[in-house]
């Protein structure tokens, strides 16, 4: 044959280091170039600490404990629990299925056609920047949670047994849902779909376990994330329930679970 | 290069690809033609590795597609334009595949420059035209200056000048050396632009040959004859060893005999003849042809349309 091909000037092959950054900056360069997200963001972060200024008012009020037995610690959390773990778990979740909607997924395995690869980078942008937002938005509602209570019930301090633990656990929380919300848009594909399938995994398994029959409410109960949380971040963990260490267990098993399912189906399913 | 053996791809019980042996050489625009559900996307969608092939194998550089590192630097593609997230840039879409393949930031500009699209690299890719996105997709094919080239319906929404763009643009990546494989429904966009054609109807090849020699060998070059005793002509050139076909407007289209050979039988009997035209196939008539010859294929290729075309 006369032809000569053109090959791509003789380079050593990238490292897997390289590699793996080229997947984490192709990610995180996605993932900062929407307005939508910066805006998503700002506004999960303006709702949670006006909505936890609500919650301060409304415990420093109360002359008893709130209905349901809420113990201080866990109030700091009521705002954060929704308002900044919907939006972040929405976001986390758009991950995939926005790339699935508009076509781009293609593009993306084009560009990088180690699938695990792919699910990896997302995972870890997203995880780190839930961490972040997570644990910046966990301590900003307990300061002002607990700053508003110290007035009347006297609030908590971090310095107290198990306070920091608990608060920095909060960031966790968010970490964990995010990246099962990940996993999920990655199996579903379809944003609606993988909502719903979120929501479900983080708040509503647990309230369907509480209209069991008693000794499974708390047997199944506790293996769901919204206890495995509930019990991570309280100052004094119900009895009946995990210990916070395995209800941290339980936030690492959900996450991974749904990443490993992702993992499977993303590189079996055709693009 | 671009190797297939064997490929064949089954969506259920529908065969979108069947099969297909083909090697795309490097130095030509090798166009890659057949109706829309012949399974061109789907081809191409095999070989970028976007899907998994029943059987066979699709190789580009000798390497499957998957096990490829950096692989847009090996291989630029556009399969679709429109897949793009509206809410980014083209800067920041040509910038986050630039980083995943460790292609540097100078690169974004200068593809951006190549599709003349400069002027809009910062405005958000959902306000763009068709022909924008077609453009912003082309440069991301680039972006790697990879040796081999595949496009999807390139010409899509582009204006003449943006066909025209086109067509010299991959006339000089072939020069060049680059591998070019172009899909298209566009005969006559492809009678132009490429030197090779590849076809294919209902996921089979049909033919892989030079433009030119496809264009002549395929189709019987005929002669229209108009003439006022048509009727009593046809008859002397069928008794003459030639084919008449009635055209709609009383015209004879003629095979089997050359221009020279009717005129001089005409003449013999004193037949009066008002035309005689011998008449070139064209690409898209060796096309048509050849799909008409490959067994009943348009009215088979109805139900397999919807599956063979994701």
């Amino acid at each position: 044959m006369t032809e000569v091909e053109l090959r791509p000037a003789p380079t050593r092959p990238p490292s897997l280091a390289a590699r793996a950054r080229d997947v984490l900056a192709f990610e995180w360069t996605k993932l900062r170039s929407l307005r939508s997200n910066s805006i998503t963001l700002a506004a999960a972060a303006i709702v949670t600490i006006g909505a936890s200024v609500v919650v301060g008012r409304a415990l420093s009020a109360a002359h008893k404990p709130l209905p349901g037995g809420i113990p201080g610690l866990n109030g700091t959390f009521l705002a954060y629990a929704e308002y900044t773990v919907i939006p972040i778990s929405v976001l986390a979740v758009l991950q995939f299925t926005s790339e699935y909607g508009t076509g781009l997924i293609r593009t993306t395995f084009a560009a990088v056609p180690q699938r695990w690869a792919v699910l990896a980078g997302k995972a870890a942008v997203v995880g780190a920047a839930a961490l972040v937002i997570g644990e910046v938005l966990a301590f900003a509602c307990f300061s002002i949670v607990q700053a508003m209570l110290s007035g009347g019930h006297g609030g908590l301090s971090l310095a107290q047994p198990g306070v920091t633990g608990a608060v920095l656990a909060g960031g966790f929380v968010l970490c964990a849902c995010a990246l099962t919300a990940v996993g999920m848009g990655a199996i579903i594909r379809s944003t609606p779909g993988a909502i719903v399938a979120t929501l479900v995994a983080i708040y509503l398994l647990a309230s369907l376990c509480l209209v069991l029959p008693s000794p499974w409410k708390d047997d199944i109960g506790r293996f769901t994330m919204a206890f495995a949380a509930y019990q991570l971040t309280a100052q004094h963990p119900q009895a009946g329930l995990l210990t916070p260490w395995a209800a941290m267990l339980v936030l690492i098993a959900w996450p991974a679970a749904a990443l490993l399912a992702a993992g499977f189906t993303l590189s079996r399913r055709d693009a | 290069m671009i190797e297939l053996a064997g490929l064949t791809k089954r969506y259920g019980r529908i065969t979108a690809v069947d099969d297909l042996t083909l090697t795309v050489r490097p130095g030509h625009v090798t166009g890659f033609l057949g109706p829309n559900g012949a399974g061109k996307t789907t081809t191409m969608r095999l070989i970028l590795g976007l899907d998994e092939p029943t059987s066979g194998t699709a190789l580009v550089g000798g390497r499957r597609y998957r096990e490829i590192v950096r692989p847009l630097r090996c291989v630029g593609s556009l399969l679709d334009s429109t897949a793009v997230h509206g809410g980014r840039t083209a800067y920041d879409h040509l910038l986050s595949l630039a980083v995943s393949n460790g292609i540097g930031r100078v690169r974004v500009t200068q593809v951006l420059e190549l599709t003349g699209l400069s002027a809009v690299a910062r405005h958000r890719v959902g306000g763009f035209s068709l022909g924008m996105k077609q453009r912003l997709g082309i440069a991301a094919a680039l972006l790697g200056e990879p040796p081999v080239l595949m496009f999807d319906e390139p010409v899509n929404g582009l204006d003449t000048d943006g066909v025209r763009w086109i067509r010299l643009l991959l006339r000089q990546l072939a020069a060049d050396g680059h591998t070019v494989l172009v899909s298209s429904h566009l005969m006559s966009e492809m009678a132009l632009t490429a030197d090779h054609l590849i076809i294919i109807g209902r996921g089979r090849l049909l033919a892989d040959t030079p433009t030119e020699t496809f264009i002549t060998a395929s189709t019987r070059a005929d002669v229209l004859v108009r003439s006022p005793r048509a009727g009593e002509l046809a008859a002397l050139l069928t008794a003459g060893g030639a084919t008449v076909c009635d055209e709609d407007d009383g015209g004879l289209a003629v095979t089997g005999l050359d221009a020279p050979a009717i005129a001089d039988l005409a003449a013999q009997h004193g037949i009066p003849v008002h035309a005689l035209v011998p008449r070139q196939p064209s690409l898209e008539q060796a096309y048509l042809d050849l799909s008409a010859a490959s067994a009943d294929y348009r009215a088979a290729a109805q139900p397999s349309e919807s599956g063979a075309s994701r």
